[in-house]
C-alpha cells in the first residue's frame, strides 16, 4: 500500500486512541493511579451501546450522551467507595494498582456472565461505507470516530483550561500538595476527574463498539495498548497521550500493512518495553522517584 | 546465595518466650513432617480412595498453586515488586518442554528442570530490562511481557500457533497416569517453600525485604540493588517454568490460552496476598485454600464466570479490609499458632 493510504489509516484510529488515552493519563496525573479496569469500564460502554443500537436502533455515536454520564456517575460512586481508604496507605501505588486489577476482574466476570463471550459489535451504515479522495480510500466510520474523537478532546481541553473545575484539576496535577494549600478541594476534585477519566472511557466504548469487535475478556489488550499510549507520552501527560496515541495509530497502520493484522497489537507492546527501557518518563513525562 | 544467617526481623517475637519458642519448633517440625509424609503417601491409598485418578488430580492442582504462589511471593512479597504476568515462566516452561517432546522426544519430566532454567535465565534478561523500572512502570511492563508473549506464541508457527500443540500421552496405563505427576509437582511445591524459607532466612532476604521498603535507602545502605531484585526475579521464575512444564504435559495439549491467561496471574496474586504477602505459609495456605473454594464453587455452580468475580471479589475485600492477609493479620494479633509460623 503506498505510504500516505498507511498513514491515513493510522491518523484516523489516532483520535480514538488519543481519547482512550487521555482519561487514563489524566487519572494518573490528578491521582497517581494506574486504572488497570479503565479498558473492561469501556467495554462495558461499550455494551450499552450495542443494546441500546440492538434493541432501539439507535446510532452508537448518539448512544454517547448516554455512555458519558452513565460511566461518569460509575467514575465517582467507585472513586468514593474505594480511594478515600487509601489516601494514607504506606504502599497507595501498589494498593491502587491491585485494586483496579481487582475490579477489572469483576467487571469483566460480570460482563462475560451476563453477556457472554461472544464477539459483538454495532453496525451503523457508515460504519462499512467509504469513499475515494483521489485514489486515498477512506473508511467512513473511522472518519466519523475522528471527528467524534476531536470534538470530545477540544472539549476536554476547555473544560480544563476555562472552567474553575478544570483549572483546579490541572493545578493538582502539577503538584497535589500545594493544589490543597491554596484551597483546592483534593479529594472532591480527585472524584471529578475519576468520573471525567471514566467518561471519556465510556465515549470510547461508543466508538469502540462499531470500530473493533469487542467481548468481554479483549480489555485486557486494550488497556495494555492504552498503557503503552501513555508510558509513550508520559504518565500523566494530557499532550503526550495524544501525540503517544497518534504516533502508535501511525506504527500500528504500516505493522499491519508490512506483516498482516495480527501483529498490529505486539506493536503496541514491544513499544510499551522499548520505551520502558530507554526513557522511562516517555516524552512528556516528569521524571518521578517513586 | 549468602550464607550468613540472619536473624529474620520476626522471629525476634515478644509473644513466643524462650521455652514456648523451642517447644514450638518442635511441634512446627512435626507438623512439617506429618505433611510431607502425609503428600508422600496419598498415592499408597490407592485401594481406599474411590475416585483415585480425581484426588490425585486435584492434588497435582493444589501443590501446582503452592508452587506458583510462593515462588510469586519471592518477587511480589519479599522484594514488593507486583508482576501482574508472571505465569509467562508457566508458559515458557510449558513450551520449552512441550516442544522437546513433540520434536526431539525427549520426556518432559527430564526436561523440566531445564524448562526451570530457561524461564530462570529468560528471567534475568527480562528482569534486567523491566527491573530498571519502579512502582507503576513496572507492573505495566509485566502485563505488556505477558500480552508480547501471548500474540507472539499465538503467531509462531513451530508451536501450532493459537490453535496449538498436542502432545502424546506418557506411556503408561491410565490407573497410574496421574502418579508421576502427582509426585513431580509434590517436588516443585517442596522446592518452592524451602527455596521461599531459605530466602527469608537469609542476609539475601533481608535485602530483599530492606529494599521493598525503601529502595533508596537500602541502596544506600550497600545493598546491591540492582543484583539482589534480578536475582529474585531469576528465582521466582524456576519453579513457575518447572511447573507448566509438567502441566503441560499433564494437559497434553499445548495452548497460548492455557498458558498466558492474565487470570492465571491474578491467582497467583490473590493466593499471596490472601495467605499473607512476604511469609513463608501465607501463599501455601492461600493456594489451598483458594484452589479448594474454586474446586467447590465449580462443582456446585459449574465452570461460570462468575468463578473470576469471585477471584476479583475476595482480593478486593482482602486488600480493602486486611491487606497483611491471615498469616500476616494473625501474627500481628499474636495469634499465629507456632506450626504455621515458618519464617
Amino acid at each position: 500500500m503506498n505510504i500516505l493510504q498507511v498513514l491515513i489509516l493510522g491518523l484516523l484510529l489516532g483520535g480514538v486512541y488519543s481519547l482512550m488515552a487521555s482519561g487514563l493519563t489524566l487519572l494518573f496525573g490528578v491521582m497517581r493511579v494506574v486504572n488497570l479496569a479503565h479498558a473492561v469500564f469501556m467495554i462495558l460502554a461499550a455494551y450499552i451501546a450495542f443494546y441500546l443500537f440492538d434493541l432501539a436502533e439507535v446510532d452508537p455515536v448518539l448512544t454517547i450522551p448516554v455512555t458519558m454520564p452513565v460511566m461518569f456517575l460509575l467514575g465517582v460512586v467507585i472513586y468514593l467507595l474505594i480511594f478515600p481508604r487509601l489516601e494514607t496507605s504506606e504502599r497507595y501505588v501498589e494498593m491502587t494498582v491491585l485494586l483496579t486489577f481487582a475490579l477489572a476482574l469483576i467487571v469483566e466476570g460480570l460482563l462475560t456472565f451476563f453477556f457472554t463471550g461472544i464477539f459483538r459489535s454495532t453496525r451503523p451504515e457508515y460504519g462499512t461505507e467509504s469513499f475515494f479522495v483521489g485514489d486515498l480510500f477512506i473508511p467512513k466510520g473511522q472518519l466519523v470516530a475522528l471527528g467524534v474523537s476531536l470534538v470530545l478532546l477540544i472539549g476536554l481541553w476547555a473544560f480544563l483550561k476555562v472552567t474553575k473545575t478544570g483549572t483546579a484539576i490541572r493545578a493538582t496535577m502539577q503538584n497535589r500538595t500545594a493544589a490543597q494549600l491554596v484551597g483546592v478541594n483534593v479529594r472532591r476534585i480527585s472524584a471529578i476527574s475519576f468520573g471525567v477519566g471514566m467518561a471519556l472511557a465510556g465515549a470510547a466504548g461508543s466508538l469502540l463498539s462499531y470500530l473493533f469487535p469487542f467481548f468481554p475478556s479483549r480489555h485486557w489488550q486494550w488497556v495494555a495498548i492504552m498503557l503503552s499510549l501513555i508510558v509513550l507520552g508520559g504518565l500523566g501527560s494530557l499532550k503526550g497521550a495524544v501525540v503517544g496515541a497518534v504516533t502508535l495509530a501511525i506504527a500500528a497502520a504500516f505493522v499491519t500493512d508490512i506483516l498482516g493484522p495480527t501483529w498490529s497489537p505486539v506493536t503496541f507492546f514491544l513499544a510499551l518495553f522499548l520505551v520502558l527501557m530507554f526513557r522511562p518518563q516517555g516524552l512528556y513525562g516528569k521524571v518521578v522517584r517513586i | 546465595m549468602a550464607e550468613t544467617r540472619v536473624e529474620p526481623i520476626h522471629t525476634l517475637d515478644e509473644h513466643e518466650p524462650d521455652g514456648a519458642g523451642r517447644s514450638g519448633q518442635r511441634a512446627r517440625r512435626w507438623f512439617l513432617l506429618a505433611v510431607v509424609i502425609l503428600i508422600v503417601a496419598v498415592p499408597f491409598f490407592r485401594p481406599w480412595i474411590g475416585a483415585y485418578n480425581y484426588v490425585l488430580q486435584l492434588g497435582m492442582i493444589i501443590l501446582m498453586w503452592v508452587t506458583m504462589a510462593s515462588s510469586w511471593n519471592i518477587l511480589g512479597g519479599f522484594t514488593g515488586y507486583i508482576s501482574l504476568g508472571h505465569n509467562v515462566f508457566f508458559g515458557i516452561g510449558g513450551y520449552a518442554s512441550g516442544l522437546a517432546l513433540a520434536y526431539l522426544g525427549i520426556s518432559p519430566f527430564l526436561t523440566a528442570p531445564l524448562a526451570g532454567l530457561i524461564s530462570m535465565v529468560l528471567g534475568v534478561l527480562i528482569g534486567l530490562i523491566t527491573l530498571r523500572t519502579r512502582g507503576p512502570a513496572f507492573i505495566i511492563s509485566t502485563i505488556a511481557l505477558l500480552l508480547l508473549t501471548h500474540n507472539l506464541v499465538d503467531n509462531w508457527e513451530l508451536s501450532g500457533g493459537a490453535a496449538g500443540l498436542s502432545l502424546p500421552f506418557p506411556p503408561l496405563p491410565v490407573e497410574w497416569l496421574k502418579v508421576p505427576f502427582y509426585y513431580g509437582m509434590a517436588l516443585c511445591a517442596f522446592g518452592a517453600v524451602w527455596m521461599a524459607h531459605r530466602i527469608s532466612h537469609s542476609k539475601f532476604g533481608l535485602g530483599l525485604r530492606a529494599l521493598s521498603q525503601d529502595e533508596t535507602k537500602a541502596e544506600v545502605a550497600g545493598i546491591n540493588t540492582r543484583l539482589y531484585k534480578v536475582s529474585a526475579y531469576a528465582l521466582s521464575a524456576f519453579f513457575i517454568g518447572v511447573a507448566g512444564a509438567l502441566f503441560g504435559y499433564s494437559l497434553s495439549y499445548l495452548r497460548p490460552t492455557t498458558f498466558f491467561e492474565i487470570g492465571l496471574a491474578a491467582q497467583m496474586v490473590l493466593m499471596c496476598i490472601i495467605g499473607g504477602r512476604a511469609t513463608v505459609a501465607g501463599p501455601v495456605i492461600g493456594a489451598i485454600l483458594i484452589t479448594t473454594v474454586n474446586e467447590f464453587s465449580v462443582v456446585q455452580f459449574g465452570a461460570t464466570a462468575l468463578n473470576i468475580v469471585v477471584t476479583g471479589g475476595i482480593l478486593l475485600i482482602t486488600l480493602l479490609f486486611f491487606p497483611l492477609g491471615i498469616v500476616g493479620s494473625l501474627r500481628e494479633s499474636g495469634r499465629l499458632p507456632a506450626i504455621l509460623d515458618w519464617d
